[in-house]
């Protein structure tokens, strides 16, 4: 069923992204329309997105997939985006994208399985050193909320609300579990610090009085091509259902936090960090499919949250669809509420800058401990010495992947040091 | 001269980085990225620069819409850093509106304020 299931979704969206209805890649959905508007010829296109997306799949997708071997949304529809837009635009390109592109759901599934069964045969197994990547970003995420508060409204307020989440949380450390009734109720405590970080940063946020944000004129400027997406919307809604499903069966994560917490049985906190992701992601996906037409395979991305709370693939898919559908029929009422609250599109912006911020830091720890763990002192040092020589090469590797991948190497290094009786 | 700092993440840093090399050359607003783009298109503003993850989406999507891709750039995406002979050809292709991912932006601001500066 999983396998079906990921062949479904890399065909569908290979299909998508082949016909210009939905592309992953926030960065090629405003290149879209220059294309299908004639300013850009079909090769530029594929040529583009090559260059837009596979480093992300190669240096972002596939590390985070192995360190905790749950695939990440990303190592899948960047590479669909890049498959739709190589095959040509007519019905049998169409068809080949799809079959290509189910291929690709299969062979990327098979292929990270098997180099992590790869891995378990290794002389020095490091697979379950590997697992303490994600171990700093599961508690650590909590304090997003409190750090997207001082981008936006100064370090007073940030800091505020940083100790505000950190009591929250350490309350709830203590009472869990709670007895109601003689019902046991345990409380997780980066839920709660979460759910009150994220409570205090809208409140601030929702009473930000300032200038309009304009989302609304966008409406009108790109009507019709709001009704192209629209017109779309079935198609879109089954994407959705689909990776919802695979979502519900622990296969896919959408982004590295909910990845890792799944990875270590919090499912509910996973839901409650892909739900607040995801208001973070709706200005984002909102304004860029308004002004071109192009929706995403994954929407605004709450379907991820809903998954992860439903938990049963079937029910999942069918939400899922429904949520995809909501967000396309409401997406001119969506502009109009950001326009209204124009400080919630700024939190919006704030919310993905200080992630990537925590991420940054809190993989590179991880990465350390978990180099650390596989070769004790030299884990340390290379994990450093590749951080900062990645700086001075000018980050080929995406710097929130450098823990991941610094371990992983690591791992391998290990191996080989182990031929020559070097550990 | 007047710089407006649109795209979606990192505003703070990039107009902070502007400010550094510079000072009182340029003029730096920080704006919702929509009117950022409307104030490139009103003409009241000289330069639009945009960060986000990708270098394209967050970063440029709305200048994109706005001004269409004959105004618009991006200078560099994960994994590719920018290049100088790169922004020299955009600058002279008369691009306005520069994106870059937030990895790489204290070079993409340097590596553009001096060329335009020049």
């Amino acid at each position: 069923m999983q396998l079906i299931l990921m062949a479904l979704i890399g065909g569908m969206a290979a299909i998508l992204a082949n016909k210009g209805i939905a592309v992953f890649n926030d960065s090629l959905r405003p290149v879209i329309p220059e294309y299908v508007e004639n300013r850009m010829s079909r090769k530029e296109l594929a040529a583009t997105s090559f260059a837009m997306s596979f480093g992300l799949v190669v240096g972002f997708g596939i590390p985070f997939s192995l360190s905790a071997n749950i695939i990440l949304i990303h190592s899948i529809l960047l590479g669909t985006d890049i498959i739709g837009t190589w095959a040509p635009d007519n019905n049998k390109g169409a068809a080949g994208a799809g079959v290509v592109g189910a291929l690709y759901g299969v062979g990327l599934t098979y292929g990270l399985e098997a180099i992590v069964n790869l891995f378990e045969v290794l002389p020095v197994n490091f697979l379950e050193d590997l697992g303490a990547v994600g171990s700093p970003i599961v508690v650590a995420f909590a304090a997003f909320p409190a750090l997207a508060v001082a981008y936006q409204f100064g370090i007073k307020k940030g800091g505020f609300t940083l100790i505000l989440t950190g009591i929250v949380r350490q309350i709830a450390v203590v009472v869990s579990p709670l007895m109601i009734n003689g019902l046991e109720i345990s409380i997780n405590p980066e839920g709660m610090a979460l759910i009150a970080g994220m409570t205090t940063l809208l409140i601030f946020a929702a009473g930000e009085k300032g200038e309009e944000s304009n989302v609304g004129d966008l409406v009108s400027i790109f009507s019709k091509r709001v009704e192209r997406i629209k017109s779309n919307l079935p198609y879109l809604a089954v994407m959705g259902g689909l990776v919802s499903a695979a979502t519900a069966y622990l296969i896919l994560a959408g982004d590295p936090i909910s990845l890792n917490l799944v990875s270590e049985g919090a499912i509910n906190e996973a839901a409650l960090a892909a739900l607040a992701r995801a208001v973070g992601f709706v200005p984002l996906i909102a304004t860029t499919a308004i002004a071109t037409g192009v929706y995403g395979p994954v929407g605004m991305t709450f379907i991820f949250a809903a998954a992860l709370f439903i938990q049963n693939p079937l029910i999942a898919a069918i939400v899922g669809a429904v949520i995809i559908s909501i967000e396309i029929l409401l997406l001119g009422k969506v502009a109009t509420l950001l326009d209204k609250f124009p400080g919630i599109k700024k939190a919006g912006d704030n919310i993905r800058t200080s992630m990537s911020k925590v991420l940054e830091v809190a993989l590179l720890v991880g990465g350390m401990n978990a180099a650390n763990a596989i070769i004790p002192g030299f884990g340390f040092f290379f994990v450093a010495g590749l951080y900062i020589l990645n700086e001075i090469g000018d980050q080929p590797i995406v710097r929130m992947a450098v823990g991941p991948t610094a371990a992983i190497m690591v791992g391998i290094i290990a191996n080989i040091f182990a031929l020559f009786s070097l550990v | 001269m007047k710089i407006v700092v649109g795209g979606q993440v990192d505003k703070q840093k990039i107009a902070k980085k502007i400010k550094e090399i510079a000072g009182d050359q340029v003029e730096v607003e920080i704006m919702d990225d929509i009117k950022a783009a409307n104030t490139i298109k009103q003409g009241k503003a000289d330069y639009y620069f945009g960060a986000c993850h990708t270098g394209g989406g967050g970063a440029l999507g709305m200048a994109m819409a706005i001004l269409s891709s004959t105004k618009c750039a991006t200078i560099s995406m994960p994994a590719k850093p920018p290049k100088e002979e790169k922004i020299v050809e955009e600058l002279e292709a008369g691009k306005v509106a520069f994106g870059f991912t937030s990895d790489h932006l204290e070079k993409a601001v340097t590596l553009l304020l001096k060329n335009i500066l020049n």
